[in-house]
């Protein structure tokens, strides 16, 4: 029989992959051959490495266990780093365009 | 089991979060120590990723271009592979807190496994682009792409040491640490995040 935290693990795991499955899709939206800047693809890549870097951080790595104090700075990270990408690439694709 | 907010735990909660975390909720899981490194190398990569998306956005087009010649399912099978390690290394570490050595050890050397795995993988997609003539110096993406994924490939190595020092821990009865297992997992799933947002700047942003 399988132990519950397993079972996580398992489940965990799977959504993972299956989140790395879409973003496969979402960078071959457009084909390989001549692929175009596109917010909405960026956004939703950044976006998708960083929800699963978050499960990472609470379910394989425990977080989700440990004080609030590594919960808030984890997700500090995790927030500063969206800032610092989607900001930089919404304001250089905002300029080029503009 | 270490525990960093206030007073600590007492023996008894210290003896519970031994064998599972969910019965206390102050749990670090291994060194405090090894924490404070991962954080401050994932805000030194925070500011290589910042300083890879200013320099993509004053040239676009050069980057898609460039990244066009890299193979998006490649970087997809690394990361699934690198995904499968850090579930791996979890059981690890769930199999040595209920004292099943045995089952820990097996992980730990199929952590190993799926290391090597994309150890290889990437070696030979460095091959390939190279003879295809993309190197280091080709272009400004080339340069990062080579930059981030050697930085990433450099911490990879280093997972190997620390899964060595776990595989050691584990093998003698004598040496067995719940608290370095959870640190060496801890390094081992930083080197697996990392390489989760390299592979959406390099391969599927655009």
């Amino acid at each position: 029989m399988i132990a519950a935290s397993e079972k996580r693990l398992i489940a965990v795991w799977l959504a993972l992959c299956a989140i790395t499955i879409v973003s496969l899709w979402v960078g071959s939206l457009d084909g390989r051959v001549a692929p175009a800047a596109s917010t909405a693809v960026t956004s939703g890549a950044i976006g998708i490495a960083l929800l699963k870097v978050r499960i990472i951080f609470r379910e394989f790595m425990e977080v989700r266990h440990a004080p609030v104090l590594l919960g808030r700075l984890t997700d500090l990270w995790v927030l500063v780093t969206a800032v610092c990408l989607l900001g930089t690439y919404w304001a250089g694709m905002a300029f080029s365009t503009g | 089991m270490t525990d960093v907010a206030g007073a600590g735990p007492g023996p008894r909660e210290l003896r519970l979060a031994a064998v599972d975390p969910d019965a206390a909720r102050d749990h670090v899981p291994g060194q405090p120590d090894m924490w404070a490194f991962v954080l401050f190398e994932a805000f030194l990569f925070t500011a290589y990723f910042t300083v890879y998306m200013v320099c993509r956005v004053q040239d676009p087009e050069l980057y898609l271009r460039s990244q066009a010649q890299l193979d998006l399912r490649i970087g997809a099978f690394n990361t699934l592979v690198l995904l499968t390690s850090s579930w791996s290394v979890a059981r690890c570490v769930q199999s040595a807190r209920e004292g099943e050595f045995r089952s820990a050890l097996t992980n730990a050397f199929l952590t190993l496994a799926f290391g090597l795995v994309f150890l290889v993988s990437k070696v030979l997609e460095w091959a390939h682009e190279i003879e295809k003539g993309f190197g280091f110096s080709s272009d400004e993406f080339f340069s990062f792409y080579y930059f981030l994924t050697a930085m990433h490939f450099l911490h990879l190595l280093i997972g190997f040491v620390v899964l060595g020092v776990v595989v050691h821990q584990l093998w003698s009865p004598a040496r067995r640490s719940q608290e370095l297992v959870e640190t060496g997992a801890t390094y081992w799933h930083t080197v697996d995040f990392l390489w989760v947002i390299i592979f959406a700047l390099l391969y599927v942003m655009r």
